[in-house]
Formats: structure tokens, C-alpha cells, sequence
């Protein structure tokens, strides 16, 4: 069956094009390691917010040129108090392939220190230029990507078992139990989800590692997920729970919990597949509002969401356009993820009312 | 077929546009020398008011130009708005802007040399024992509503909502001098006289606080302190409001604006007699951040605006041909620092707030001294304040007619800070990490608070710093009011990046964090309970200074025991202190008797500004 | 009559929902590791004992049973309490409410009066390249995020000056006429309602078509093609109100939705609303408030829910007699 989906979603040129930019995305995070030439925390404080580099392949007698950058010199002008960059052009910075550079643990595993690309020890390469810690734009849009398009997958395997017995347990059981159940659903459901997300981030007790953080935010995203996902499940166990094997599956004796983890859930497996491609994206957002906020993930971390927060300044967005490539990256994630989602759905059922 | 000629054609202008990306010329940039000069705009002197007696009422007379009447000014306050119009309830600092609009002190602050000058009382004497405060008020000057301000008035806001302990009391509870508190008696309807029962320096500063029409407050203050919590809050109208300030309040619209109009009662006259203010209405946009701020100005909503970091290059770049002029204030009052816990002690459950291990490292002066030395203020300023600032070494701020001029400010020294760190026994091993004495790796957490862009930023510098000596620092930022409580209630923290404002005028402000037992001496906090307990010998001088430098009434006295505190904080490294940034203004240039100065920023003389509707440059 | 009966019942079933949703959100409130005295502490110039007095009065030294019994005992009674500020609750969601239901209210009459045309187009264009454009362009609309949207506009009302930067009124909103205030308000909405519009135009415009190909697809449609009536008969005579009833279900959520994506576009416009309340009031822990906007914003959910759901039954009978 998902090897027909996958098929189907060939066919269709948006879905095509879109499968192929999150290949790419997920490829380059998942070597994240390798392909930045710098790692999270790297940072050159003589070069906050420098532009990006300019890498050239003619050098200035018109000559081809194995291709070089220059560095930049950080200058503060007394009189119009205003901090310049000018390119160092003493010295030309080759760009190395494949070679040494920042040692780092690929998947946090293996010890390695080649990169992709980098240049000689005291030059620096910074395609997408720096922030306001002089950190490398490029590299830590690769590492909070990974937190970023990962979070949402996350927050979807802790709420999508959840959710799944919540609902096959009310929908099976009925009675006062499956009335008490999807009550308090509902009062979940009742808060607007924003609002009870922001609360939620804003108890996250203090002084938690960073990975703490991920995870806990993970488990708020899934919390308000859950319960709109459970409803939906109730009502398919409803229908399914007819069905001449689940009956036949009581009439032998098997237990509740069996008949609602082996006989029913599993009927569930297309709309499973479908919810979780259509809500990944709303979590990406609301991942990217959180940390917009200051309440999702907090520096030093990365995550593109937090990155953007320094777009929010006015003269950021005049002067150092650079920093606005995570508000693009996530723009392209979702818009691609919606058009799979779309496409999934016409493929399943041309007329499905799933939202 | 014209499908497949498209998909061919688009492929080819791809493959040619990542070409014509990858062939990229170098072409030396010629270097063109900038050398417009850039106009500064020299602060002008101010003339300050004088006291005139026309017709027998005892006006202030405004010595700036004369302007002309009429217009609107813009303005702009950060946060949620205003939370009262009661002066007296005052606990934010918005509410204590905008209510100070409205109603004025007995005395303010010469602006330019932080004195003490006159406002609703027009002088004073103080006997030579320093403690009776003579006031001579204005004679026949009135509120807004046309009734006469009176000794009735100032007797009736001291006696009955200050010292009786209405609304915020913070005035009360700093004028509590061994058990005391001042009198306060009327002689006539112009004399008023203030004892206080020790010499006590601070308090003459402390006459700026507002006075109420006690016409109007009598029976708010007669129904209890309930009622006046709530009186003249943001839901009192317009027209309840008798004021003594030069302007009154017209409209409120929550989290958008509050609008003052002028009062035509006001006692401030220009040299042609006419009545101030000239300006009609007088709007405090309510902007959420400092973002939309710089937005509002951009988008001409707003009259004036203080800037920082990167926005002020823009706006000088604009300056030449533009609408508004910059103004340089100088250092800001704000400070910026590093503090370690200090505290040795143990919670009730037995505890200790700090590891004993932590214990020693921070309690080593060397350590504390190894971390200022380490600290880059230099790239801080030109990262996190775009060059807008000034590295700073003392407690006051750099502003403070009290500041310690002989203490020398110094440049990172990495060597240095190894150099303390050896002699207090600490080892690198061979991947450079740093172990103490005993063989414990110097690791500790770094807390700030969550959301302000400028703290998190100097976190993460201040953490790569410290790495360079070894130590592991878990740099933290959390949620303000958490930082708060572990700061002033729960004391487990190790080090923490905190901002305090300070009053440029008056050091006793910052009794609360320095004296052992203030309720912000933060580094070396003590519950109430424990009392005066592990006082260190330097605290011990700090509450000296800080005693005796409240009782001498003399500024040169004072000035030798600040002196000293600073001295003792320069050396002593409780607080590291960071930068200052540097405060620069703009504002529409069609506003006339613009006299910024370092203390009172560029409104302070609001009635004497007008809008001028020539187009020449002065 | 059964109408009458169905929506009183219907009334009296949201009372436990809401009481659900009061002690979840008092709970986790109060789970908090947040101290609501804690900018009064850091304040040089408050006492110890103006501490203390502020921590009685806001009940923070009782057991969290005996607080939410306290809270719900006054919220029934009308008395929202105060702030940590002591402005009094009541009064600061009094003045953001209508400016919220304002916002909100545009923009669903706006995405209505767009969505169900482009939905049912889509439809009738069922897998026709207008068909791929129209969902593909309002994905685009879905996949931006909406502070980041709200960012780039108000840089765009800054560059060309055409709008006013964020609020609800000019600073001489008082001393207009009535339609300077109508066009002020209008003008000052503009953005906001764009970006909102944007981002919930895409689930209408879906589930409209949607609804629109199950009718297509049902047998009296096929019915009343056999017959031979004209195709615009077929689909905006017959077609058009089965599909657009259950649309009247999802304004409920749709209101839910908007709620909570008003939250973020608030904020970056400054737009006196509920969702920047609220924010503000969750950053500095401020109980009272952050109870009743959360409360308020589930009455106004469940109210909406409500109302469509009266809006189905006098539209479609049927409802009524299955209920």
C-alpha cells in the first residue's frame, strides 16, 4: 500500500517536486555534521553579522582560478558610529574540498573532522554570513534544521499511541466511560491550542539541559494534539467495532485490550499514515512560533524558529537579509509537506473530508 | 512536443544561472573615501528657569526662546501601558512617567548639573544640624481645577498618603530612620518644614515626589488603603484628574496610547508673561517592543525615539536629509553585569543554596578576579551594541556625579586571568580543562533571563571566555520571573548575567543591593531570618560607606565614602560589570527648544518646547 | 419545540466542558515553577511586607484546592478578581474582547466570501490544471509563517507608508467624525486581517471541495443530470446547499483556529487584542488574568460551536429529528 502511495505521488509533478526538495533537506541534515564547515557553537567574534562570503573562481587578472574568498576586517567608524566590513584582500582564502577542518562526531558517533568544504585555518567561509555572535548562518540553519523538521515527527510517535487508545478504548468500550472520556477530550480541545501551547512552554521548569527542553517541548506539542486525533479514531473504532471478525474476536473470548490493540487499531493504518502527513507541518509552525516567542528552543541551540527571532529587528531585515533564509527554509518544508499531504489525500480518497 | 522544448530550455537557463553563479569575477572594490563630514549636534546650554513674582503670584519663568503655541508631540512608552494615573501607587516605571506628566514635586533635578531646582516650591533652607528642611512654596499659583496649591496640599500628601503608608510605600520605607520617620508641619499657606530625626542626605531628593490637590484625595485617603489601590486607576476618567504638571490627562485607549492636553493653570511663564505649555496635546504611543517602536518612528507616527546599536547608524546615514536630528546623551543609568553566588550557607532543609565546591571557587578572589579578566567588554560593545557603548568597571554608572574617576577601566588579559588562577592552586590538564585545587572540574551554570536578545547574546560570549580558562559553562536562559526567584528567594544559582537601573544622583538608591542585609544584595544574599550572619570583612566596610554616606549631608563628604564602595567593588569583583550602552536620541527637528541633557534625557523641559515651522537648520 | 428543546440541551451540556477546561487550566497554571510576586520582589523600592500583603491577597499561601474552589466560586459570581497589577481582570478583557471578536469576525466573513466560490471551482474543475493552481496557491498561503508574514508586511507598510504600523487607532482617533473613525479602523485592520486570511483560506477552500465532489458524486445529483437539466442548475441549484451545510459545523473550529493564530499576529502588530493579553499575562505568570482569557477564550470557542450547530438544525431539518 505505501509502496502505491509513493508511486501515485511520483506521478504528480507538485508532489514529485516536492518529495525531491525534502529529500535534499533531510539528506543535508542528516550530514549535517559533514556539510557545514563549522559546528553549532563555533563563533568568531570579530565577525558578528558579516555578510556572506564572496567566493570567487576568476581572479582579478581575468584569470581562471581554483576558487577563493577573502576575509573580512571589522572597522567602527567614530564618526557616523558605524560598524563596516571591509574585505581583507591581503590575503586569498582557498576553498579546500574534502579536507580537515573543526573535528566533530558524525551522529554523534564517529570522530571525524573532514567537511565538505572548508578553507585554511585562518580564513573564514560563511556562505550565508554571520549572526550576532559572529556564528555561521549557514552551518546552524543545518544543525536547527534538524531540530526543527525532526520535532514535529516527534511530537506525532508520542501523541499518535496516545491517541490511539484513547480513542479505541472510548470508541469500543461506549457507555458513561466513552462519555467521560471524550468530555474531557473536548475540554482539551475547548482551549484554543495556542493559547494552552504558550502556557505550556511557559511552565517548562528552569535550568533544564537542552535536550531536556527538546524533549519536554516535544511532549507539549504532542499534548495538544492529541485529543482532536483521539476523537476522530473514537469514531472510526464506532464503525469498525461492527465488523463480523471483531465480534467473532469477542465471541472467542479474547480480552478488551487485545481486541482493540489487535483487531481494531490496525484497520486504522491508512488514516494513520494520512493525519501524520498533514499535521507535521502545523507543528513545524508551532515550533518556529514558540521559540519566535523566546518560549520553544533557547540559545545557544539552534533551531530555525529561534533564528528567526533576530529577523524580528527592523534593521536586521533592511541590512542583513541573510537572516531571514530560516523564515524561507521553513516557507519551503511546509509548503512541501502540504503538497504531499494533498496529494495523499486525493490518492486515497479523492473525496476525503480529512482536514 | 512544445512541453518537452520548454522542460529542455528550462534546464538549460538553470544550468547556465548556477554557472553564471559559480564564475564569479574578483574585481578590486575602489576604495572611495567617505569624507562628508558629519554634523554633530553640540548640545546647546540650557537657561534655566528662573522665579519671577508678577502681580503677586510667585511664577517660574521659562528663560529658553520664545515659541509659539499650539501642536502635538509623539511620543512612545514600551510594555503593556500605564497600570494607574496615581502617582502615589506608582510600581512600574511607565505609570511613574506618566503619572509624573501630570502631577509635580516640590523640587526636580537641574538637568544639567543634577542639583536641586525648584518646581512647585520656589526654595529652601536647611539648618546647619542638617535636619530641618525649610520649604518656601509658590504663592497664588493654582491646580488645574483653578483652586490654589498650599502648604494644606504638601502637609496633606506627606503627612496623610506618604508617611501614612498609602499605596506603594517605598518612599515611607526609605525614610525610616531608626524607627523614625520625619515630621512634617505648615507655617502659614507658603512655609512648610520638614525634621528629620538624624541628618539624613537622601531625603532632599526625595521632595521631587509628586503632591496631590488634597481637595481631591481628602476622601480617597478617609476610605482606607483599599480604596486608594484603586483610586485614579486607568479606568478614572479624564475629568477626575486635577493636576499640577503641565499637562493633564485627555484620553486613554489601553495598549495603545495615552493622551495628555495642556494645563492651562500651569505656573511656568515664558519671558513674554504668556502661560507654558506651548505644545496643545502631549501622546504616549504603548509599543510592545523596542521593534515596533523603530517602526513607528520610521513610519513618522512617532516624534522621538532613543536608539540603540545598529539603528544608529541608519539614522545618522539619514540625518543629513532627513526630518529629525540625533542627540548624544551619553552613558545610559542602566549597568549591565556578572555575579557569582557567594552565599556559603544552608537552607532550612540543611542544604547548601551553593555546592561547597562551587563555595570555594566563587568565594577565591583570584577566581572572581580570573573570570573580570577574561571577560571581552571590547567586542562585546561592538558586537551586542554595534559600538553604541562603553566598557564599564563601578557600580554607578558612568553618568553619576558620584562616579570614582580614579578607578581605570582594562582590556581583556587571558594570560592575567591564567596567571591568578595558578596561584590559587587550579590545573589545566592536557585537553585544557580546568580542575581546582582538589581535582574537581570547574564546571557551573550560567543563567539569564530568556527573550532578551542583548543578555543572551553577551551569555554566549561571556561562556566562550570562560572556556578559554578550562571551566565548562552550562549557559541557562530562563524565564525572567524563575531567574528572579532563584536570585531573591531560592539562591541556587551559580553565575548570572542581570542588568540594574541605578540613579545617576543619588548612590543611597543602591543601599538595597550593597548593605548585607539589603533585599537585593543578591551575590551574598541572607533570609531575614538568618539576619546578619557570615558578614565578609569587605561587606562589613560596604555597610560602613553606605551608612555613613546616607547621614553626611556635605557632597564632598559623600563623595569620599561612594568613593570608597566603589573602590571596594572594583577590587572585590562581587559584580563584574559589562558595558554601559550609550543613549542617542532622535527627534523631528520641527521641535524647538530641544536642550537634551546626560540626566534628564530630551523632554525635560516638555513645556518649553514648541514646534517651529521655520525650515532652517541651527 | 424540539428545536427549543435540542438547544437547551444542547446549552446545558457545554457547563461541564467548561468546568473541564477551568481545572485544566487552573492546574496547569499552578503546576507553574513561576513566581507571579516576582518583579514586585525584584523592585528595590517595594517592602517586604508590600510582598507579603500582595501574596495574601492573591491567595498564594492556601492549598491549590481551596485556590481553584476560591477561583471558581468568584468566577461564577461574575468577579474575575485583579491582576498582579491590581487592575481589575474584568475591565482588561473587556477592552480586548470586541477588538479580538473584531478581527476574527472579518476574517471569517472574508474567507468565506473567497473560500466557498475557490472551493467550489475546484470541484466543478475536479483534476483540471485551475484545479492543481488553486490548491497549490493556497498551500503557499498555509506554509508561511504568520509572524513572519506579519513581519514582512509591516516592513512593506514602512517602505511605502500606505499603512499605519500595528494598533487599532490614530493617536487623533477621538476628534474624528464617524466615518474618519469607520475608515481608520478599516485602515488599520488591513493587515492583519490579511495575513489571518491567508493562512485560514486554504482549509475552507478545501473542505469545500471536498463537500462539493461527495455531492457531485451522490446519486440525486446524478439523478438531476439524467434528467437533463442544465450543469449550472445542477450544481448551483442542487449541488451548492447540501455542500455548503456541513460547512456551517467547521466555523466553530474555524473560530478556534483563529483564535489561536490571531495570538501570534497580535503580537507582531501590536493589535490590542486577546491573544497579545494573554501572552503578555503567561510571561509574567499573572493567574487571575491568564485564567480568564484562557476561560474566555474557551467560552468564545465553545459559543461558536454552538452557534453553528443551532445554524445547522434550522438549516437542515434532518439534524433535528436524528438528535
Amino acid at each position: 500500500m505505501i509502496r502505491d502511495l509513493f508511486k501515485a505521488l511520483w506521478k504528480d509533478k507538485f508532489a514529485r517536486v516536492a518529495l525531491v526538495i525534502l529529500g535534499v533537506i533531510y539528506l543535508a541534515l542528516f550530514l549535517a555534521d559533514f556539510i557545514a564547515p563549522y559546528t553549532k557553537d563555533f563563533s568568531d567574534r570579530t565577525m558578528a553579522y558579516v555578510p556572506p562570503s564572496k567566493v570567487f573562481t576568476i581572479d582579478e587578472n581575468g584569470k581562471f582560478s581554483k576558487p577563493y574568498t577573502y576575509n573580512y576586517i571589522r572597522e567602527f567608524d567614530q564618526n557616523t558610529l558605524e560598524i563596516k566590513y571591509n574585505t581583507d584582500r591581503t590575503k586569498k582564502h582557498y576553498i579546500k574540498f574534502f579536507s580537515k577542518g573543526l573535528p566533530y562526531k558524525f551522529l554523534g558517533l564517529i570522530p571525524m573532522n573532514r567537511h565538505l568544504f572548508t578553507t585554511d585555518t585562518d580564513g573564514r567561509i560563511f556562505l550565508l554570513g554571520t549572526d550576532i555572535n559572529g556564528r555561521d548562518v549557514f552551518s546552524r540553519l543545518l544543525f536547527g534544521g534538524r531540530i526543527s523538521m525532526t520535532i514535529g515527527f516527534l511530537a506525532l510517535f508520542v501523541l499518535f499511541p496516545i491517541g490511539l487508545l484513547y480513542g479505541g478504548i472510548s470508541g469500543y468500550l461506549g457507555g458513561k466511560t466513552d462519555m467521560i472520556m471524550m468530555r474531557f477530550a473536548e475540554g482539551v480541545m475547548s482551549i484554543p491550542s495556542f493559547y494552552l501551547l504558550i502556557i505550556l512552554a511557559s511552565i517548562l521548569p528552569s535550568g533544564m539541559t537542552s535536550s531536556q527542553r527538546f524533549m519536554l517541548i516535544v511532549l507539549i506539542l504532542a499534548l495538544i494534539g492529541w485529543a482532536g486525533f483521539a476523537r476522530v479514531v473514537r469514531g472510526m473504532v464506532l464503525s469498525i467495532k461492527t465488523e463480523d471478525y471483531v465480534q467473532a474476536a469477542q465471541a472467542i473470548g479474547a480480552s478488551k485490550l487485545r481486541i482493540i490493540i489487535k483487531h481494531i487499531l490496525p484497520q486504522t493504518t491508512s488514516f494513520v499514515i494520512v493525519a501524520m502527513t498533514l499535521s507535521v507541518p502545523s507543528y513545524i509552525l508551532s515550533e518556529s512560533g514558540l521559540s519566535f516567542l523566546g518560549l520553544g528552543i533557547q540559545q545557544p541551540d539552534a533551531s530555525w524558529g529561534n533564528m528567526l527571532k533576530e529577523a524580528q529587528e527592523f534593521t536586521n531585515i533592511l541590512y542583513r537579509p541573510w537572516l531571514l533564509t530560516p523564515g524561507f527554509l521553513i516557507f519551503v518544508s511546509v509548503l512541501a509537506f502540504n503538497l504531499i499531504g494533498d496529494t495523499i489525500r486525493d490518492v486515497l480518497d479523492p473525496k476525503s473530508k480529512i482536514k | 512536443m512544445t512541453g518537452r522544448v520548454f522542460r529542455v530550455l528550462l534546464v538549460l537557463v538553470l544550468i547556465a544561472l548556477l554557472a553564471k553563479a559559480c564564475i564569479v569575477r574578483d574585481v578590486p572594490q575602489k576604495i572611495t573615501n567617505n569624507t562628508k563630514t558629519h554634523q554633530t549636534n553640540l548640545a546647546l546650554i540650557y537657561p534655566m528657569q528662573k522665579n519671577v513674582n508678577i502681580n503677586g503670584i510667585d511664577y517660574l519663568q521659562s528663560q529658553a526662546p520664545v515659541g509659539t503655541f499650539g501642536g502635538t508631540l509623539v511620543s512612545s512608552t514600551i510594555g503593556e501601558g500605564p497600570k494607574t494615573f496615581n502617582p502615589f501607587n506608582c510600581k512600574d516605571n511607565t505609570s511613574a512617567i506618566l503619572s509624573g506628566v501630570m502631577y509635580d514635586g516640590l523640587f526636580t533635578t537641574n538637568p544639567v548639573t543634577g542639583e536641586v531646582a525648584p518646581k512647585l516650591a520656589k526654595g529652601y533652607t536647611i539648618s546647619p544640624d542638617g535636619k530641618v528642611y525649610t520649604i518656601y512654596l509658590r504663592h497664588g499659583i493654582k491646580w488645574s481645577d483653578g483652586k490654589p496649591i498650599t502648604a494644606d496640599d504638601v502637609v496633606f500628601t506627606w503627612q496623610n498618603i506618604i508617611f501614612g503608608g498609602l499605596g506603594d510605600t517605598s518612599t515611607r520605607d526609605s525614610l525610616v530612620i531608626n524607627g523614625k520617620l520625619p515630621t512634617v508641619r505648615k507655617y502659614g499657606d507658603d512655609v512648610v518644614v520638614f525634621v528629620t530625626p538624624e541628618p539624613y542626605a537622601p531625603f532632599l531628593r526625595m521632595l521631587s515626589t509628586s503632591i496631590a490637590p488634597k481637595h481631591v484625595f481628602y476622601k480617597a485617603v478617609q476610605k482606607g488603603s483599599a480604596y486608594f489601590d484603586s483610586f485614579l486607576s486607568t479606568n478614572a476618567k479624564p475629568k477626575d484628574f486635577v493636576v499640577s504638571g503641565a499637562f493633564k490627562l485627555k484620553e486613554y485607549v489601553p495598549a495603545q496610547r495615552v493622551v495628555f492636553e495642556r494645563n492651562p493653570n500651569y505656573y511656568e511663564i515664558n519671558t513674554k508673561n504668556e502661560k507654558l505649555p506651548y505644545l496643545d496635546k502631549l501622546v504616549y504611543l504603548i509599543v510592545g517592543d523596542l521593534n515596533n517602536e523603530v517602526l513607528k518612528f520610521e513610519a513618522k507616527e512617532l516624534d522621538v525615539i532613543s536608539l540603540q546599536g545598529s539603528k544608529v547608524a541608519r539614522y545618522k546615514s539619514l540625518e543629513p536629509h532627513s526630518d529629525f536630528k540625533l542627540y548624544n546623551l551619553g552613558p545610559d543609568t542602566g549597568t549591565m553585569y556578572i555575579s557569582m553566588n557567594l552565599n556559603k550557607r544552608k537552607n532550612e532543609k540543611g542544604k547548601y543554596y551553593v555546592e561547597p565546591v562551587k563555595q570555594k571557587w566563587f568565594n577565591d578572589l583570584n577566581f572572581r578576579r580570573a573570570v573580570d579578566y577574561a571577560i571581552d567588554r571590547k567586542n562585546m560593545v561592538l558586537n551586542i551594541a554595534n559600538g553604541i557603548g562603553v566598557p564599564l568597571f563601578t557600580p554607578e554608572s558612568l553618568n553619576s556625579i558620584y562616579l570614582n574617576k580614579k578607578l581605570k577601566p582594562y582590556d581583556k588579559d587571558i594570560n592575567n586571568a591564567k596567571i591568578l588562577l595558578k596561584k590559587s592552586g587550579f590545573k589545566l590538564d592536557e585537553k585544557g580543562r580546568l580542575f581546582d585545587k582538589e581535582g574537581n572540574r570547574v564546571e557551573f551554570n550560567l543563567y539569564t533571563n530568556a527573550g532578551n536578545t542583548e543578555r543572551e547574546a553577551i551569555g554566549v560570549m561571556v561562556k566562550q571566555d570562560l572556556e578559554d580558562l578550562g571551566m565548562k559553562v552550562n549557559f541557562k536562559p530562563i524565564e525572567f520571573n524563575s531567574l528572579v526567584n532563584k536570585l531573591v528567594s531560592t539562591f541556587d544559582w551559580d553565575m548570572v548575567i542581570m542588568g540594574l537601573t541605578g540613579s545617576p544622583l543619588e548612590p543611597n538608591g543602591g543601599k538595597n543591593v550593597w548593605l548585607s542585609d539589603g533585599r537585593l544584595h543578591m551575590f551574598n544574599m541572607r533570609t531575614p531570618q538568618e539576619g546578619k550572619v557570615g558578614i565578609l570583612p569587605w561587606e562589613k566596610e560596604l555597610d560602613m560607606m553606605f551608612e555613613k554616606g546616607a547621614l553626611a549631608t556635605k557632597f564632598e563628604d559623600r563623595k569620599i565614602y561612594y568613593d570608597k564602595y566603589q573602590d571596594i567593588v572594583y577590587n572585590q569583583k562581587p559584580m563584574i560589570y559589562i558595558y554601559s550602552p550609550i543613549r542617542i536620541v532622535a527627534i523631528r527637528d520641527k521641535f524647538k527648544n530641544i536642550y537634551p541633557s546626560s540626566l534628564g534625557g530630551i523632554t525635560h523641559n516638555i513645556e518649553e518646547i514648541y514646534i517651529g515651522h521655520d525650515k532652517i537648520h541651527n | 419545540m424540539d428545536t427549543i428543546k435540542y438547544i437547551i440541551k444542547r446549552i446545558l451540556q457545554t457547563i461541564p466542558l467548561l468546568i473541564i477546561v477551568s481545572m485544566i487550566s487552573f492546574f496547569i497554571i499552578r503546576l507553574s515553577p513561576v513566581d507571579p510576586l516576582a518583579e514586585l520582589k525584584l523592585n528595590p523600592s517595594v517592602s517586604p511586607e508590600t510582598v507579603e500583603k500582595e501574596r495574601a491577597r492573591l491567595g498564594l499561601d492556601k492549598p491549590i484546592i481551596i485556590q481553584y474552589g476560591k477561583w471558581a466560586f468568584s468566577f461564577v459570581t461574575g468577579d474575575l478578581g485583579v491582576t498582579s497589577t491590581g487592575e481589575k481582570v474584568s475591565q482588561k478583557l473587556g477592552e480586548r474582547i470586541p477588538n479580538t471578536l473584531l478581527l476574527t469576525t472579518i476574517v471569517i466573513l472574508l474567507t468565506w466570501l473567497v473560500g466557498v466560490p475557490l472551493g467550489i471551482i475546484a470541484a466543478v474543475r475536479w483534476k483540471t490544471n485551475l484545479d492543481r493552481i488553486l490548491t497549490v496557491l493556497t498551500s503557499i498561503g498555509m506554509a508561511i509563517p504568520s509572524f513572519f508574514f506579519a513581519v514582512l508586511l509591516l516592513m512593506f507598510a514602512v517602505k511605502t507608508g500606505w499603512f499605519p504600523i500595528g494598533g487599532l487607532t490614530s493617536p487623533n482617533f477621538a476628534d474624528m467624525s464617524f466615518g474618519g473613525k469607520f475608515w481608520d479602523i478599516t485602515h488599520h485592520l488591513i493587515l492583519p486581517v490579511i495575513v489571518l486570511f491567508t493562512i485560514s483560506l486554504a482549509g475552507l477552500q478545501r473542505q469545500m471541495r471536498a463537500n462539493m465532489l461527495d455531492v457531485l458524486d451522490s446519486d440525486y445529483v446524478k439523478f438531476a443530470r439524467a434528467k437533463g437539466l442544465s450543469e449550472n442548475v445542477v450544481i448551483y441549484k442542487h449541488a451548492l446547499r447540501n455542500a455548503v451545510n456541513p460547512m456551517i459545523t467547521l466555523l466553530g473550529f474555524e473560530f478556534a483556529g483563529l483564535l489561536s493564530g490571531a495570538a501570534l499576529t497580535e503580537y507582531v502588530f501590536q493589535y490590542p487584542g486577546l491573544g497579545r493579553l494573554i501572552l503578555e499575562a503567561v510571561l509574567k505568570s499573572d493567574i487571575n488574568l491568564v485564567m480568564a482569557s484562557l476561560m474566555m477564550g474557551a467560552i468564545m470557542l465553545v459559543a461558536g460551536n454552538l452557534i453553528a450547530d443551532i445554524l445547522l438544525i434550522i438549516t437542515d431539518p434532518r439534524i433535528r429529528s436524528k438528535s
